[in-house]
């Protein structure tokens, strides 16, 4: 995922502490974010630039969000649009809809929704650009299927494992301390030692035979990462 | 009573009503029929005394009476006969058609009977009470008494022993029947039934109408009533006008319904606009603690980032939270504490608050005479705090934002003057308004409550005074508000 198809997000949205968790959250999760804060701004830089999919709020010191939605599709833009808003009625939701938004979010949303709003939306506009198999080295991971190879040979992980060695494969090189792994993984819920962690990164290098080669590396006192080109 | 306070009031109504007419009436034609057949008796009565009266005192008085040519004038010796011999005559003379005599001596015995054919009944004897009476030498006694299942009307007539003497020889008595009283009675009877029964079925129906028509105001009302107890605000009785009393009734009631469904719906959005101001922080909070959570806390850089950021949007809510008490607060207004408040002073200390908050504008104090008034100083402190934090977030840093107060008659007026961007005109009206949001630019980080200017303008009107906001887009906004000097 590393690769050159890192998705654009433009953010309309006035509130700076949401914008803020907006793009540094996105922006961990691999998207490249712009942050336009009135609604005129937010049309200029659409014109200028292309993006994958348009966060929009819908209560702007300008012109509002139903506005910037209604200019757009009248422009011809098929970007996606996924409204935010703190109003809650279903006439609102409607009025988004019907204006040409794609999605609709009310505030306070959870982050991880948005995420995957964000990957369906994806999905749905970009076709099966994403590719369902990450390869690193001679590992092959299809998370549609499943299945994990090394060198052609079948492994089998546990869905705990196998969601550890999705993780390190999509963002290479990346160090996850325990606690991002456990909130991660485990869920921000969990609540528990984060030996744990250690516990499951040591069976998955055993399962796929990480022994010598060493991808999964140890940061001593920070956490994990993982390189695909093994130990330097 | 209990079933009767069971009944609806028309039910009550009507019934009560025609109650009060059916015994108005029942006396009404009783008093009549009674008054009207005791008419009918006294003057049979007075037909049957004026009959008689001239046949006795031919037979008893010969000399003195002028009525020689009756038949039995004749043979009417000319001193004073003996009872005995005339009664015969006397009783034959005394019977007519519809009437019969008896003549009785002083002892109570049948001395003749005035009856011609033997298949006649004879006259019954006379009630021996009223018998004593006339003897007694009362001249009119009669009463009224039962032969044979009919009524019989009975004359009694004391026969004196001549002309002014008080001599009483025996008593004549004369009955009637009293059949054709009787017909004409029934027949007047039948009449005021009649009349009674048409009287109460035009009235009862009458007074069903009117009643219901009265009473239909109260129904729709109540029907109303219930409908909004359900929840439906927008009902309204909407009574054709009507200057009745149930008229002016449905009137203020629509107009309180009116007035109530106002209030309601500016609470509703009041508590909408709340909930809405609250989620934006909350919104924020959650999403900066989902990507901390999720691997932003390994970098020490977005950690500082986020939690200034939450940090802002915890301060926030909790301004909102204080913001909302103090409203609710303002409405009681015992919650105001009032002392004399000296102006100097107040804003010599105001300033070294004002010069923090506005640390990258140049505030100054233009100050006015020496006055006292009187004021809640945590109140007046915290709309000088709300109007100077305005002016600071919607002028650039190193803008003059002046303060001040002057004498106007009867009030003192305070000022926050600053050389922002203003407020343009279509927002103007509606600042005051809760949560309004214009489209105005905001410098800095910091989002208002949008309860500020809703809160002075509750704390100045609490103290008897009113706000005023001019403001010329580009050029800047002055809010003043006047407090009343005493």
């Amino acid at each position: 995922m590393e690769s050159a198809t890192r998705y654009r997000l433009l953010v309309v949205e006035d509130e700076p502490t949401i914008t803020e968790f907006l793009s540094t959250g996105l922006g961990y999760e691999g998207y490249d974010v712009e942050v336009a804060t009135e609604g005129q701004t937010g049309l200029d830089l659409m014109k200028k630039q292309e993006f994958d999919i348009v966060l929009l709020d819908i209560m702007l010191p300008d012109i509002d969000g139903f506005e910037v939605c209604r200019r757009l599709r009248a422009r011809g833009y098929t970007v996606p649009i996924l409204m935010l808003t703190a109003k809650k009625e279903i006439t609102d939701r409607v009025t988004g809809l019907d204006l040409g938004a794609d999605d609709y979010m009310t505030k306070p949303f959870s982050f991880v929704e948005l995420l995957a709003r964000i990957r369906a939306l994806l999905r749905r506009t970009k076709g099966k650009k994403k590719t369902t198999r990450l390869k690193a080295s001679d590992i092959v991971l299809d998370t549609e299927t499943r299945e994990v190879t090394r060198a052609g040979n079948p492994k089998h992980l546990t869905p705990t494992e196998f969601a550890l060695l999705e993780l390190f494969m999509e963002h290479p090189h990346r160090v996850f301390t325990r606690e991002t792994l456990l909130n991660r993984i485990w869920g921000y819920n969990y609540i528990g030692d984060t030996n744990i962690v250690d516990v499951h990164v040591s069976h998955l290098r055993d399962k796929i035979g990480d022994r010598p080669s060493r991808m999964i590396r140890t940061h001593y006192a920070i956490g994990y990462a993982f390189y695909p080109e093994g130990e330097p | 009573m209990r079933s009767w306070m069971k009944l609806s009031l028309r039910a009550r109504l009507v019934s009560l009503y025609l109650g009060l007419l059916f015994l108005s009436i029942l006396v009404l034609s009783g008093y009549s029929y009674l008054d009207v057949r005791r008419l009918l008796i006294y003057n049979t009565a007075i037909r049957l005394r004026a009959q008689a009266k001239p046949v006795i005192e031919q037979w008893l008085f010969p000399g003195k009476s002028g009525a020689s040519h009756t038949r039995a004038a004749a043979h009417v010796p000319r001193r004073i006969p003996k009872l005995a011999s005339i009664a015969r005559p006397l009783a034959c003379d005394l019977t007519s058609r519809d009437t019969a005599a008896l003549i009785l001596d002083r002892n109570g015995k049948k001395l003749a009977n005035g009856k011609r054919l033997p298949e006649e009944p004879s006259p019954p004897l006379p009630d021996p009470a009223y018998y004593r009476k006339a003897l007694a030498g009362k001249n009119e006694v009669d009463y009224i008494m039962k032969e044979n299942e009919k009524l019989l009307l009975v004359l009694l007539i004391p026969l004196r022993a001549g002309a002014g003497k008080k001599e009483i020889m025996g008593v004549a008595q004369i009955s009637t029947s009293l059949v054709p009283v009787h017909r004409i009675m029934v027949r007047h009877g039948i009449v005021l039934v009649l009349i009674a029964v048409i009287t109460l079925l035009a009235g009862g129906i009458t007074a069903f109408l009117l009643i219901s028509t009265a009473l239909n105001g109260l129904r729709q009302m109540a029907h109303t009533c219930r409908m909004i107890s359900e929840g439906d605000l927008s009902q309204r009785v909407n009574l054709p006008h009507h200057r009745d009393e149930i008229g002016s009734l449905a009137d203020a009631f629509d107009h309180t319904v009116e007035r109530i469904e106002a209030t309601f719906e500016s609470q509703r959005r009041f508590v909408a606009n709340a909930a809405h101001e609250l989620r934006t922080p909350l919104t924020a909070l959650r999403g900066s603690m989902e990507v901390l959570l999720r691997g932003a806390q390994d970098d020490p850089a977005a950690v500082t980032r986020l939690t200034q950021g939450m940090y802002r949007e915890v301060l926030r809510l909790s301004r909102l939270c204080e913001q909302l008490l103090d409203l609710t607060r303002l409405d009681v207004s015992s919650n105001i504490n009032k002392q004399e408040v000296n102006l100097d002073e107040f804003f010599e200390g105001f300033l070294q608050q004002a010069t923090i908050l506005g640390r990258d504008h140049r505030v100054t104090l233009e100050k006015g005479p020496f006055v006292l008034v009187s004021a809640d100083r945590d109140m007046l402190e915290q709309v000088m705090f709300n109007l100077l934090h305005n002016a600071v977030r919607h002028s650039r840093s190193g803008e003059t934002i002046t303060l001040g107060w002057r004498l106007v008659p009867n009030h003192v007026k305070i000022w926050v003057e600053d050389h922002g961007e203003g407020i343009p005109p279509r927002d103007l009206p509606h600042i005051f308004e809760p949560f309004y949001r214009g489209v105005s630019r905001v410098y800095g980080n910091e989002r208002g409550t949008g309860l500020g200017l809703t809160l002075a303008k509750a704390v100045v009107e609490a103290h008897g005074g009113r706000i005023t906001v001019e403001s010329r887009p580009g050029k800047g906004t002055i809010v003043a508000f006047l407090l009343p000097l005493n």
